[in-house]
Formats: C-alpha cells, sequence, structure tokens
C-alpha cells in the first residue's frame, strides 16, 4: 500500500498522460460511435439514421465481408511470420556463440525503415515487367513456371501484400523474446537436461512456460498491429487488383476520404474498435485457459 | 453540438492544411462576381494539383510577383498535392471543415457540384464575362468544366488532347496497321501478342487511364450523354450501348492488349515501356508532348513514334474529330473568401496568363494567344498541336470526373477484374448496375 503522499504524487503524474490519452483515443473512439449513427457526406446537413449504417455493413456489403476475410488472412499470415519467425530466430541466437549483435541489427533494420520505402522496394520485387527479384530467383532456381505478376494475380497478391509486413517486424519481436529467451534461469534448464530432456521437451516445457507472459504480450501486440495494418497494402495495391487485397482500414479509409461517406466509415471504424477488442480478449482468455490447465 | 462535433470530425486531418489555407472573409454571393470596396494586399492560397515544377504554377508564381510589386503585402501561397487521389482527399477533408482557401483546383465531380449548389464557389461564367475574357476561352475548354445543367464554376488552365502514340515499327513488325475501327483493336493485340510485342502500355496503379477505354465505345456508340444518363441510373450497363464496352473490354483484355501485371505498374513504368520500344501503343494526351515530342525522347524510337486520334465504330454517332480533350483539372473561386483583392488578381493574372502559358509549348485553353513550338521539338509536336485545330463540337468526357465517387471506386476496380478475365461480362454488368442503383440517388436524385 502506498501511503497517502506517494498516492498523489502518482495521480499527478499519471493524470496528465491519461488525460493525453482519452482526448487522444478515447474521444475519437466515441466520437466515431457518434457518426456512425448519421449519414453524412461532410458539406451536406448530417441525418440520424439509427441503426441503418450497422444493418447495411452487416447485411448489404459484401465488401465488408470480402475485406473482413482479407483482414484475418493477412492477420494470419503477418502472425506466422512475426511471433512463429520471431521465435525461431531468437532461440537460435540464444545457442548462437558468435554474430549475435549483427544478426539482432540485421533483422532489426527492417523496423527503421519507412513504410512508403518498404512498400516500393516490395513492388519492384515482385515486378514481372520488368521482371523482379523474386521472379528472377524462381527462374534461376528452375522454378519458371511460378514466375508471376504477384501483384496483379487475385491469388498470390493478398499474400504478396502481408508478407512485407511480417518481414518488418520480425525482428522487433525477435529481440523482445530474445531478452525473455537469455532471462530464463540457466539452473533450471542445466536440471532438465541432467534429467535427460530432449531439446523439444527443455522449449517446451522450460523456456516457452517461462517467457509466456512476453509471449502474451507480444501475440496481443502483433495482433492488434495486424488488424490494424494499412499503409503497407494501401501503397502497394490500393486493396486490388479488385477487392483481392482490400483490408478492413484500407475500406474503411477509401469509404471515408474517396467516398465521403464519413457516416458509414465509422460504422465501419467502430466494428475495427470491436474486432481487436475481441482479438485481444480472445487471445487472453486462450493462454490463460491453457496456462491453467 | 452537431457543429461542434462536425467541425472536430474533421479537424485531426485538417489542421495542417488549415494554417496555410486559413483565408479572410469576404462576399457570399456566388453570383456577386464584382466585390465593391477597397484592395486590401494579403497573402492568399490556391490549393492545387498540378506538378510542383509544370508551367501552370511557374506562370502563376511570376504573375503573383508582379501583381505584389503594385500591392506590397499581397503573396500567393501555392500548396500542390499533384498526386489526385491524395489531393482529392485533402480537398474534401478542407470543405468538410468549411476552411478551403480563397483558390481550389477540381475536376465537374457530383462533389464539386454539391459545393457549387451550396454557394460555395463563384460563378465562373460570370466571373470570365465580367473580366472580358469569356470569348477568349475555347468552347471546349469551358465545356469540360461545366456541370450537367450547363453551369460553370471552373477556371480552366490548360488544353489537352489525348492520342493513341504508336510505334510503327512495331506495328509494321507485327503486320498490322492503324486501326480503323475500335473493334479493330483486340484484333490487332493478338497480333502484336504474336509478334512477342506489348501492344498498349498502360498506367494501372492511377486506375484513370483504363477507365478512359470504358468510355470509348459509348462515346461513339450513343454519345456523350451516354455517361450522364449512366450514372443517375437512367441508363445501364445491361443496355445495347452499355454491353457493347463491357463486351469490349473483356475483348481487349482476352486478347492481352495491356502489359503482364499493368494494375501494379505506374505512370513512368508504362512511358518507358512505349518509349523504350517494348510496347507498339500508348493512350496518353498532349501533356507529354515535351516527352514524346521533342529530342529528349530516345533517339531509337524518335522516328518510329507517331500517334492516331480515337477510332470511330460502324454507325457510329460521333465524329473522328471528337475524342477526349481535357481542360485539366479546373481552378475554383470560393464565394466566402471573395473579395476585391482575389477579383483584383484573377483579372491581373487571367489576363496575362494565356501568352505566358502559350510560350512554355503548351495549348493554352484560350484562342488568343499562339503556342510556340519548342527549338528541339520534332515535326509531330506540331502536328499534335494542328489537331486542336480541327475539333468537333462533342468531346468524350473521362468518367471518373463523371460518376459519383463510390460507384467511381467500384467501377475502377471491377474493369481491372474484367480485362484480367477475374470476372466474366455478366458479372461485371451486374455488379455495376447494382453499384450504381445504390449510390447514384445520394449523389444525382
Amino acid at each position: 500500500m502506498l501511503p497517502n503522499r506517494s498516492k498523489t504524487s502518482v495521480l499527478v503524474f499519471l493524470l496528465p498522460p491519461l488525460l493525453l490519452y482519452c482526448a487522444a483515443v478515447l474521444f475519437p473512439i466515441l466520437q466515431s460511435l457518434f457518426l456512425s449513427f448519421f449519414s453524412w457526406n461532410g458539406i451536406s446537413d448530417m441525418e440520424f439514421i439509427g441503426f441503418e449504417n450497422y444493418v447495411r455493413m452487416l447485411t448489404a456489403d459484401d465488401i465488408f465481408w470480402r475485406s473482413f476475410a482479407n483482414a484475418l488472412i493477412y492477420l494470419a499470415i503477418c502472425l506466422v511470420l512475426q511471433l512463429g519467425g520471431a521465435l525461431v530466430v531468437a532461440s537460435l541466437l540464444t545457442s548462437l556463440r558468435r554474430g549475435r549483435e549483427l544478426i539482432k541489427t540485421l533483422y532489426l533494420l527492417p523496423a527503421v525503415i519507412s513504410t512508403v520505402a518498404i512498400a516500393f522496394l516490395f513492388v519492384r520485387i515482385y515486378s514481372i515487367d520488368p521482371v523482379g527479384l523474386l521472379n528472377q530467383l524462381l527462374h534461376w532456381v528452375g522454378l519458371g513456371t511460378f514466375e508471376r505478376a504477384w501483384l496483379s494475380d487475385v491469388n498470390t497478391v493478398l499474400a504478396a501484400v502481408s508478407a512485407p509486413e511480417g518481414w518488418r517486424f520480425t525482428g522487433l519481436y525477435m529481440l523482445i523474446i530474445y531478452a525473455a529467451l537469455i532471462a530464463v534461469p540457466k539452473e533450471l534448464e542445466e536440471a532438465a537436461v541432467l534429467d535427460g530432456a530432449s531439446q523439444w521437451t527443455l522449449f517446451t516445457k522450460i523456456r516457452f512456460p517461462y517467457i509466456r507472459p512476453v509471449w502474451i504480450t507480444t501475440t496481443i501486440m502483433a495482433t492488434t498491429y495486424g488488424l490494424r495494418g494499412f499503409d503497407i497494402p494501401y501503397l502497394m495495391t490500393s486493396g486490388g487488383p479488385g477487392q483481392s487485397s482490400e483490408l478492413l482500414t484500407t475500406y474503411m479509409y477509401k469509404t471515408a476520404f474517396t467516398s465521403t461517406d464519413f457516416g458509414y466509415a465509422s460504422t465501419v471504424s467502430v466494428f475495427i474498435v470491436i474486432e481487436c477488442l475481441a482479438a485481444v480478449g480472445l487471445i487472453l482468455f486462450m493462454l490463460k485457459r491453457k496456462a491453467d490447465s | 453540438m452537431r457543429r461542434l462535433f462536425r467541425a472536430a470530425a474533421v479537424a485531426a486531418a485538417a489542421a495542417l492544411a488549415l494554417t496555410a489555407c486559413a483565408g479572410a472573409g469576404g462576399s457570399s454571393d456566388p453570383a456577386n462576381v464584382s466585390p465593391a470596396g477597397e484592395i486590401k494586399p494579403r497573402e492568399i492560397s490556391w490549393l492545387l494539383s498540378r506538378p510542383a515544377d509544370g508551367a501552370v504554377i511557374n506562370i502563376m508564381k511570376k504573375l503573383a510577383g508582379d501583381y505584389a510589386k503594385d500591392h506590397p503585402g499581397f503573396a500567393l501561397n501555392l500548396i500542390t498535392t499533384p498526386d489526385r487521389p491524395s489531393y482529392i482527399q485533402k480537398l474534401e477533408t478542407l470543405a468538410a471543415a468549411n476552411k478551403l482557401p480563397e483558390l481550389f483546383d477540381t475536376d465537374a465531380t457530383p462533389f464539386a457540384q454539391q459545393l457549387a449548389k451550396q454557394g460555395k464557389m463563384v460563378d465562373a461564367g460570370k466571373l470570365l464575362k465580367s473580366l472580358g475574357t469569356y470569348d477568349t476561352y475555347r468552347p471546349g475548354a469551358l465545356d469540360y468544366q461545366r456541370f450537367d445543367d450547363g453551369s460553370l464554376y471552373m477556371i480552366p488552365f490548360q488544353f489537352e488532347l489525348e492520342f493513341i502514340w504508336y510505334n510503327k515499327a512495331l506495328l509494321e513488325k507485327a503486320g498490322v496497321t492503324v486501326p480503323k475501327s475500335l473493334d479493330d483493336i483486340p484484333a490487332m493485340c493478338t497480333a502484336l501478342r504474336k509478334a512477342g510485342i506489348t501492344p498498349i502500355a498502360i498506367d494501372g496503379q492511377d486506375q484513370w487511364p483504363l477507365e478512359r477505354y470504358v468510355a470509348y465505345q459509348p462515346f461513339r456508340e450513343a454519345g456523350p450523354e451516354l455517361v450522364q444518363k449512366l450514372k443517375k441510373g437512367d441508363a445501364k450497363f445491361a443496355d445495347p450501348a452499355g454491353q457493347k464496352t463491357v463486351q469490349w473490354m473483356a475483348e481487349l483484355g482476352k486478347a492481352k492488349c495491356f502489359q503482364d501485371g499493368f494494375s501494379a505498374q505506374g505512370y513512368s513504368d508504362a512511358q518507358n515501356q512505349f518509349t523504350s520500344g517494348q510496347a507498339a501503343m500508348y493512350n496518353i494526351g498532349t501533356w507529354e508532348l515535351p516527352s514524346l515530342a521533342t529530342d529528349k525522347l530516345n533517339p531509337a524510337a524518335r522516328d518510329n513514334i507517331d500517334f492516331f486520334t480515337l477510332p470511330t465504330t460502324h454507325g457510329a454517332v460521333t465524329s473522328a474529330n471528337e475524342f477526349v480533350s481535357p481542360s485539366g483539372i479546373g481552378m475554383a473561386v470560393n464565394a466566402k473568401t471573395y473579395d476585391p483583392l482575389v477579383s483584383d488578381f484573377l483579372k491581373f493574372a487571367l489576363a496575362k496568363y494565356p501568352a505566358e502559358y502559350a510560350a512554355t509549348g503548351a495549348l493554352s485553353p484560350t484562342t488568343n494567344v499562339q503556342t510556340a513550338v519548342p527549338a528541339n521539338a520534332t515535326p509531330l509536336y506540331k502536328k499534335a498541336l494542328d489537331t486542336a485545330n480541327d475539333l468537333g463540337s462533342k468531346q468524350a468526357m473521362p468518367w471518373d470526373t463523371q460518376l459519383d465517387p463510390t460507384t467511381n471506386g467500384r467501377l475502377q476496380q471491377e474493369l481491372v477484374l474484367l480485362v484480367q478475365g477475374n470476372i466474366t461480362p455478366e458479372q461485371f454488368t451486374s455488379t455495376m448496375d447494382e453499384t450504381i442503383k445504390q449510390n447514384a440517388p445520394k449523389f444525382f436524385k
């Protein structure tokens, strides 16, 4: 229990950031909620239409459902690349004796490059005419039949726009997980090895349970970042061809700033907020249940 | 409360622009083009979507400087966003915040028409008449800026003609000639592909270039009025004229007319493909004359390049000398901030602009000046300029300025799918007719 004076100090120091948070996060969310009950194109009078936007979104908008499905696939690809890739690299790093710093720096490098640069870089990598790096590599290794216009093909574009986002943050999560892994007490691992535990058992029974709190945090971070993914897909394909790489975020943005349907765009944005909260709740629930069992 | 929310809803996005664009108050009557009172010099802003080092901006900078010599304290703040989609978003955000600057660029879109109906734009027809310059403008340049009801709220600063540029050597290699009809193009593409040549280079990323093609058949088949009916739901893609263009677009796709992966390729990619001799054709306007008809062009391609105007069709209702001839994005004058200073500056600038613009080698929107052909131009340059002397009275309007924004966005998306063969003409037709049915009433009725 903190003494009274300390409580006051905490309150004084917490209040300004809390107010800032309310103004920058909570107020816009409430504002979007308010706008979602209106029909408004920005210059006309706002017309109250109740739940009409929600009914339209859930029952009569094929692009919304397509974007939602795309967003889930995009999220899945990002999570596999970011968390899976990060865990593998971090685990390998712990057993490396030399060159750790260099490898950490190289993996982290994409996280500090501007998303615009990454988007343009990958547009060139995926290009078919002129031949980009990916198609050239496929040609060199004798897989020429797989050469294609990755960003124009409706079957490959979603994976193609997800990969740069996954690649970009693998290094960041790798660093977090690596820091957690090296904090696992050596005596625990040594005791398990003496008891005859294999590397796999060591990982699943000792290391992973030990880093579970960090894993939960990184999973929540990666999931919410993935659900909010916008800039790289928008810059690379603008949701196309057709709606093949349209995400809820790009759809919301276009609805607001291209279609000037601010009311409906707010409805989609409210859905994104609910979706993020639901995802975080689900992650906590699943991981807690697993920990309890 | 509503007003508070309304203002706050756009405040974040508009914040940066507001500082640059906030103007002084003035007349708010769109028809009052000659406001009375003293000219009080101040800084005014022009929110525009034109190349930062382009002729329009350079000339207006110079003219503003000249005007400021006699009016100390005057300055013209040019805020440019050449990327059109980004610009439109900026414009719409500022319009929503009711913070448009003194001058702003816009096409004759349904959104702009709503602004005009709300009295937010000065009547440009009356303004030009009051300045005594209305009759000097090319009728086509003004018509391009008009809304459907004939009203004029934007002032043109350019006049362009859109051609299909082609490489003579590549056509010869494939054993094909310039198409006599639009319907000849798919077969022409097939022959070019067989000869290992990309038929048409196109900027797929920006979407408007492909949307040009969908306008061609209806313009020949049913004239410029068709898009005006279609956008309101009074005509459909399911009708014969609509079906003609849908089937034609699908045929262009089947014949692989556009370069592989075109939907992810940009403006410079397309231009490079044509100027480097990889693609046989390229549909672009006279704004590219300095790249296509001067000694800047790759010498290997220079002598092989020519152009043809939009081919007609059997039974076409429009003539060969009628095609896309836009006068570029127009400049609107904010009625809220229109005052004696803005009026006086426009009078000064618009009187001097045409001569300065024509001197750069571009076609002026007015007929009272002669375009100077640059010293490094090829004969093609003058041939392109001369085409402007023989234009018919009808012009094909780009559909991206005509349709409501949601329908336009969906059309651009579905067109790519249709041309790539991902959807059938029937799917395209039903999707687009349904989209227009849902969205047109909000904008046009």
